[in-house]
């Protein structure tokens, strides 16, 4: 009540100050008048009553102020009145005002750019109700820290005897795409199996139609699919009647039952198109693993007690299939699985462009100080006439508001500009970036930054300029009291900036090192010339014969085309598309189940493989198309990698030895090593050496997963250039399949790199901005501090001073800051980069090699910001000097 | 500079308009004549904190104000004593009389 009177009071006084003036000014008169009635009738004259009454009303605009000075919408005025006066004196100096406002613009425009990144992906919740009762569910093996998939086996279940959750739901992560055809060429959308609660559990209604409902994931349930909103667009032309619309995915018709909005997107790394009904079916083992368990906890169920739950219930299956190695059960909140492996990178990132940030201020700073020198004289007379210091340091914090707030409304507009290009550049492959945008948070922050650092660069200038020395600066004959004190908080402000950069220089230095040491690496194959492409087969292609026939004729008809050198397919391609791993045990070295087991990465190849790769031989032989292994009765062959043939077999002959693969089962059939391979990597560049399997793609057993295969093919000309020739080879045999994913070797290398080349092209991005501020501001300190010295030095060449001994004396100044600046750097650096360590590659955190040669890049540029002024002073002509001021 | 006689003790001057204004709205010479009439000229009321004053308890809502007359056929803004005033006074005053009594035993124990 009171509050609003206050608050419509202050109010009616902004909007309506003409009147509320002219009423007081009135009132004062009356005040006047009366008070010199009552003087008359005391027995003064007209005259001295009046008089005497303006004495004791001492003053109309005295009282006037005071009366204003009472509600809260004076420090408004206030504020407008000093924010006048500020752009006023920042139009007199433009050049001041440009360079000031564009270092506040690029520092808050980036910083505003990285927060709402973060914002969007690490801060807000999810865009799901309740979302922290969402919860993903995973397997780990004993004595490993990652989260893995679980197997069918594990997800019923869990599924029929948890307590803790609403509803718990599974996501297929194995498929990931389905081959369209029937509208047009055929293509490979984006899609993912999952099961038929999975929408209910997240909650989120779809735009038309409706989700998934209970029974439709039972086996022989009829198809249905729910569609993205994008792919309702751009595939079926917003039709209003799109619900039963049908679509052939895999060969197989689906019914579309539902189309999800816009803002829906799960798994969100990329987008999805369809979700489809993954049907779950009693397993007769507990492998393959390829889901993930996703659940809505109970109202008040910690995932703490849920956890001790589905561990009681993995425990239970574990006993179930004895041959299975122990999983335990893990799980965490889905917004932690989402975003947890981005969170460091993008920390990192915001970290550095904060220093940034910091850096630009007290450059602004710098600059503002060194203004202080000239306004003075003009605070001194403010001083004198009566305004207190507190007013003074208030009028100039204001300015330094303004300034700072006309570089935030430019660096809001660059930061929109900077996420646009993000989004469309940057590197895809990050959860959820359809959420990213600027917001009211966004801006909120922004607005913070803005006025925190308008009074951070602010603040030591005016408290500097509004020193109370009233008699020396209005003197203008000798500065050097006050100016001194300017100086040493000028060289101070430059050390801590000097730091900054160099912290932000080794940041940045470390991660091109290890990028370099990372683009280094050898895959272990030939790059140049090799073409790739995913198909894969519809379900038509119902058994092992079907399929075999197919890769075995496409396969020559590809390997015949003009160009061609050798064509083959395979399950996974370097350097980072690896489809499964598998475990293994060798023949006289038996499992023990309470270790870990040993992981391979297996993959199934057609004989032309390791030639169209140029991967090495090694001992023994490659597959050849002679060699009968479809039949269970055959003996089932395997190639080992380098690595694998070292750790397993030493220094003997890994060739005819025996291992086996899968779970370990006694019962498993034995498949004998005919040959090693060099070592290629599958699992991303960055990872180490490990094992690795090949076997034939049409072995017995294998031949239904190569239904989805890569084909790679090298050319003897420009890989790209045979693609339509296969496209065309492919039609032939069958138009419902799609050439999807064309990629040359050499680019899928490249996306494999996109995260750490991106975020190594920003940070030094930051650091090149670092290093220039820095010496801009060095630049600064220098020419500054030869001006005030111009005297000086006069004196002291007309003494005979050599014009190095001026030179010398000068670089020492310059020496000095860089000096402190580079030691505290380099402890902060010590400290800072420390956090880093897990974006690093085969680089230490505190290597050395980064740390010396950036500190002595950042010596040289500041050497030459020091140089150009020193020069200058030298060319000081001790006559002109003698006679300056 | 007020004398160290007539200075009002902090946050008193609020309490003595309203108290002045208790009897009938008066303009504001008349408050500040009043006031130092009947404190016999111990308390000299400076317009300089008279106004700032009544725009201070006007925004609090415990004065409402009118253009009138004077009896000397001038005109001047009267400000009367509100419903909210009245009781803000009572408490005041109420307030004061406590601690005048309590600060007067300190003083004589």
């Amino acid at each position: 009540m009171n509050v609003f009177r206050h608050l419509t009071g202050g109010l009616k006084e902004l909007v309506r100050r003409d009147k509320t003036e002219s009423e007081l000014s009135e009132e004062l008169n009356a005040y006047l008048q009366n008070a010199a009635d009552a003087k008359v009738q005391a027995g003064a004259t007209p005259e001295e009553a009046l008089r005497s009454a303006r004495l004791e009303l001492g003053g109309m605009e005295t009282v006037k102020h005071e009366v204003r000075a009472v509600g809260w919408e004076f420090a408004i005025e206030v504020f407008v009145q000093d924010a006048r006066y500020g752009i006023r004196m920042l139009r007199k100096s433009p050049l001041f005002t440009a360079v000031a406002v564009t270092a506040i613009a690029i520092g808050i425009g980036a910083n505003t750019a990285m927060f709402s990144l973060i914002d969007a992906i690490l801060l807000r919740p999810l865009p799901y109700p309740e979302p922290q009762r969402l919860i993903v569910v995973g397997t780990q093996q004993r004595g490993r820290s990652e989260m893995d998939l679980m197997g069918t086996a594990d997800f019923l279940a869990w599924r029929d005897h948890q307590q803790s959750f609403e509803q718990v739901a599974v996501l297929d992560r194995a498929g990931r795409s389905f081959a369209l055809s029937g509208m047009g060429a055929p293509e490979r959308i984006p899609g993912v199996g999952v099961s038929a609660n999975f929408f209910s559990m997240f909650g989120v209604a779809p735009l038309k139609g409706r989700g998934f409902q209970p029974g439709e994931d039972r086996p022989g349930a009829p198809g249905v699919v729910v569609v993205s909103e994008q792919f309702w667009r751009d595939h079926l032309g917003s039709d209003p009647a799109v619900l039963n619309r049908t679509l052939t995915l895999d060969g197989k018709l689906r019914t579309i039952v539902g189309v999800m909005p816009a803002g829906f997107r799960f798994p969100s790394r990329r987008p999805v198109d369809v979700w489809a009904i993954r049907t779950l079916n009693p397993p007769a083992a507990r492998p393959p693993y390829g889901l993930v368990g996703l659940g809505r906890l109970k109202p008040g169920v910690s995932v703490r007690k849920a956890a001790a739950e589905l561990n009681d219930i993995a425990a239970q299956v574990a006993a179930q299939y004895p041959s299975s190695p122990d999983l335990v059960g893990v799980m965490m909140p889905m917004k932690e699985w989402m975003v947890s492996d981005v969170s460091t990178a993008l920390l990192l990132l915001l970290g550095a462009i904060a220093l940034v940030l910091l850096i630009a201020v007290v450059n602004v700073a710098n600059l503002l100080l060194a203004r202080a020198t000239v306004r003075q004289r003009e605070v001194a007379v403010r001083l004198a006439l009566g305004a207190s210091r507190k007013r003074v340091v208030r009028q100039l914090l204001t300015e330094s508001s303004v300034l700072s707030l006309l570089g935030g409304v430019i660096g809001l507009l660059l930061a929109y500009l900077a996420v646009r290009a993000f989004l469309a550049f940057g590197p895809g492959q990050m959860p959820r970036l359809e959420e990213v945008g600027i917001n009211s948070g966004v801006l909120l922050f922004t607005f913070v930054v803005c006025v925190g650092s308008g009074i951070l660069f602010g603040l030591a200038p005016a408290l500097e300029t509004s020193r109370p020395s009233l008699s020396d600066p209005l003197k203008d004959t000798n500065r050097s009291s006050s100016s001194a004190s300017a100086y040493r908080t000028h060289r101070a402000l430059l050390v801590f900036e000097v730091a900054l950069a160099l912290i932000v220089m080794i940041g940045s230095g470390l991660l091109v090192r290890s990028f370099v040491r990372l683009s280094d690496v050898n895959p272990g194959i030939q790059t140049d010339h090799v073409i790739t492409a995913a198909i894969s087969l519809p379900n038509k292609y119902a058994g092992p014969p079907q399929i075999t026939q197919f890769w075995q004729q496409f396969l020559e008809k590809v390997q015949t085309l003009p160009g061609v050198k050798a064509a083959s397919i395979t399950m996974s391609l370097p350097p980072n598309l690896l489809a499964i791993t598998n475990p293994f045990t060798v023949e006289g070295q038996g499992y023990d189940r309470n270790h870990s087991l040993q992981l391979a990465e297996e993959m199934t190849v057609s004989p032309g493989y390791f030639r169209s790769l140029g991967i090495p031989l090694m001992k023994g032989r490659f597959f050849s198309p002679s060699d009968k292994v479809e039949s269970d009765k055959d003996p089932m062959i395997v190639i080992v990698n380098q690595t694998m043939a070292k750790q397993y077999f030493g220094d003997k002959d890994p060739i005819g030895r025996r291992i086996q693969t899968g779970d370990p089962d006694p019962s498993f059939p034995w498949e004998t090593i005919v040959g090693v391979v060099g070592d290629v990597k599958y699992s991303g560049l960055d990872s180490g050496p490990g094992p690795t399997l090949y076997v034939p793609y049409n072995e017995n057993g294998w031949v239904m997963w190569a239904r989805e295969m890569y084909l790679v093919v090298r050319s003897s000309g420009s890989a790209p250039g045979i693609v339509p020739a296969i496209r065309t080879q492919l039609a032939s045999m069958d138009s419902t399949i799609p050439l999807a994913q064309i990629r040359t070797m050499d680019e899928l290398l490249d996306e494999s790199l996109v995260q750490q080349r991106f975020r190594t092209w920003l940070v030094s991005g930051f650091a090149a901005l670092a290093m220039i501020l820095s010496a801009i501001g060095i630049y600064a300190l220098i020419s500054y501090s030869v001006s005030q010295r111009t005297r000086e030095i006069g004196v002291r060449l007309a003494l005979g001073a050599q014009r190095s001994n001026v030179l010398g004396l000068v670089l020492r100044e310059g020496l000095q800051v860089l000096a402190f600046g580079l030691l505290l750097g380099l402890v902060g650096a010590l400290s800072a980069t420390r956090i880093m360590r897990s974006l690093l590659y085969s680089t230490s955190a505190t290597d050395a090699l980064s740390f010396i040669a950036t500190s002595f890049t950042l010596i040289a540029v500041a050497l030459l910001a020091c140089y150009i002024p020193a020069r200058r002073a030298t060319k000081v002509d001790p006559m002109v000097a003698l006679r300056y001021e | 500079m007020p004398d160290k006689n007539t200075a009002l003790v902090q946050g008193t001057l609020d309490m003595l308009i309203l108290k002045t204004l208790a009897l009938e709205p008066m303009h504001a010479h008349g408050i500040g004549l009043r006031i130092e009439q009947i404190s016999k000229g111990v308390f000299q009321v400076n317009p300089g904190s008279l106004f700032p004053a009544f725009k201070r308890l006007e925004r609090a809502g415990w004065l409402d104000s009118e253009w009138r007359a004077t009896e000397n056929n001038r005109r001047a803004k009267y400000y009367v004593l509100t419903a909210s005033g009245r009781k803000q006074l009572k408490s005041e005053t109420r307030d004061w009389k406590t601690q005048s009594v309590a600060i007067a035993r300190i003083l004589e124990a």
